[in-house]
């Protein structure tokens, strides 16, 4: 076969080609159990290579800190344990697939905010993770701009829809503004699933960009004028929004921001809360599941339609910020500030944000003089980037309510 | 205005770990210049809004430090 492009990266500027792959799963002896790595490639083959060898793996942010992976009680020892395996000789890219997809039960573990302060994790089969993948040959020459974090859903999801189908990946996330636009123009990008902050920061947009089929949203709550404005520029693009989580992955397609509920054995709407049936959950914890059965999202929506059902988000239950598509946990951040021995109290929140959706923020009592820059290397060390409070206002007393807890709104 | 612009700047950049700048240009690009990632953008607009009540941010979109400039002088 030709040599078709696997991934172009913009990081190392290396672009791999998908016999480069072959020939790097078929020299693989030792398969890490943990992958804990920053460079793109690496990750896709440890998980190709897990996958193909049926090795449970789990996947660790790259910028998850020495404190945050104690919590998860991983240590250094088992970050280097590897496993045997025989080396495969794979001859092509139908092979793969092939030999992939037959592994429906092998285990990917990835972590997300949980609701009590520590991250959960949440382990997905392939089949689990994989459902919302199409295999067809009318995605074949299919070329993906790769827009999400390679160790959480959204951004696996994207992955293995490229890859069962053999398409380019060119990766744009984090990438700067001019380099995504250079891409898509250069490498003919055909399809970008994003959050709607990525789209927000390509703007101001001055040309056309006719090679995106597709373009999708998700992640974030849908932006309708955000959308519109698009479709300026990506004339030849269909629009979709999609509604995943890490704990069931894909789960639904709306139209702008109005999604059917067609199936009331995997969806439910309780006061006002959406619910998702256990058979549509990766593994993981079950203790949040209702009658054994029912796993509460913690998304609110509203029912605009009776039959068949159809309703709109509104808000999250719970106290979880999205910044940019990725869920916060204040109470995790609060736990973090108030570890410092300046601090002695400290309140989280979300700001709405017109480029970001919120930004956060958190209200601090301090005797002892510390500044915010002080504050933000203390959790810089502790916590990921974007869970760091970006504004912290010292003040002299927080507001609790009777309960003893900080007062939320 | 380019004075308390600069010093938001460089609180913003200070936070992160880049060094103080002495003056800002009107051409000076956000991102590609001033080193600004789109959480820094955010930081920023929070920023510029406490001091002077406006979000650069509402009406479209600002790459540089002129279109802030502008955003401030309406």
């Amino acid at each position: 076969m030709p040599d078709k492009i696997f991934l172009h990266d913009y990081k190392t500027g290396k672009r791999y080609s998908y016999n480069q792959l072959l020939a790097d799963l078929n020299a693989l002896s030792n398969l890490e159990r943990y992958c804990y790595k920053q460079d793109l490639y690496t990750i896709f083959l440890t998980i190709i290579a897990a996958n193909l060898h049926q090795i449970a793996l789990v996947l660790l942010d790259a910028d998850f800190s020495y404190e945050e992976l104690q919590k998860f009680q991983i240590n250094a020892t088992m970050l280097a344990e590897k496993e045997h395996v025989v080396p495969p000789s794979i001859n092509s890219v139908d092979e793969l697939v092939g030999r992939l997809i037959v592994n429906k039960d092998w285990e990917l573990t990835l972590f997300t905010s949980g609701t009590t302060g520590l991250p959960k994790s949440v382990t997905h089969t392939f089949k689990s993770l994989t459902r919302a993948v199409r295999i067809s040959s009318r995605h074949a020459g299919d070329v993906w701009g790769f827009a999400y974090n390679p160790t959480h859903i959204a951004g696996l999801q994207v992955f293995y829809q490229a890859l069962l189908n053999g398409n380019t990946l060119i990766n744009l996330f984090s990438a700067a503004r001019h380099t995504v636009l250079d891409f898509i123009t250069s490498f003919q990008i055909t399809n970008i699933s994003a959050t709607p902050t990525f789209y927000r920061l390509l703007f101001p947009l001055t040309e056309l960009y006719p090679s995106v089929k597709r373009l999708t949203s998700g992640g974030e709550k849908f932006d309708g004028a955000l959308s519109e404005k698009l479709l300026d520029f990506f004339p030849n693009a269909k629009l979709r929004n999609i509604y995943a989580s890490t704990e069931a992955g894909t789960m639904l397609e709306g139209v702008g921001d109005i999604f059917v509920l067609n199936d009331e054995n995997c969806y439910r709407i309780v006061e006002n809360e959406l619910y998702v049936h256990r058979s549509l959950l990766g593994k993981g914890d079950t203790t949040s599941l209702e009658d054994d059965e029912w796993y509460p999202t913690g998304d609110l929506v509203e029912l605009i339609q009776e039959d068949p059902k159809k309703f709109r988000f509104l808000q999250r239950k719970n106290e979880m910020i999205n910044v940019g598509g990725y869920k916060v946990n204040p109470l995790e951040v609060e736990e973090n500030i108030c570890i410092h021995h300046a601090v002695k109290q400290a309140y989280v929140y979300g700001k709405p944000n017109i480029l970001l959706g919120n930004i956060i923020i958190a209200d601090i009592v301090s005797d002892a003089g510390i500044t915010e820059k002080e504050l933000r290397d203390f959790l810089q060390s502790r916590l990921q980037p974007y869970k760091i409070p970006r504004i912290m206002n010292f003040v002299s007393f927080i507001e609790l309510t009777r309960s003893g807890k900080l007062k939320r709104t | 205005m380019l004075d308390t612009l600069l010093e938001i700047v460089n609180t913003v950049r200070n936070n992160k770990g880049l060094a103080t700048l002495s003056d800002l240009k009107p051409s000076q690009d956000l991102r590609n210049d001033l080193g600004f990632d789109s959480l820094d953008l955010a930081e920023l607009t929070v920023r510029i809004e406490k001091e002077h009540g406006i979000d650069i941010f509402a009406d479209g979109f600002v790459l540089t430090v002129s279109d802030i400039l502008a955003k401030l002088a309406k």
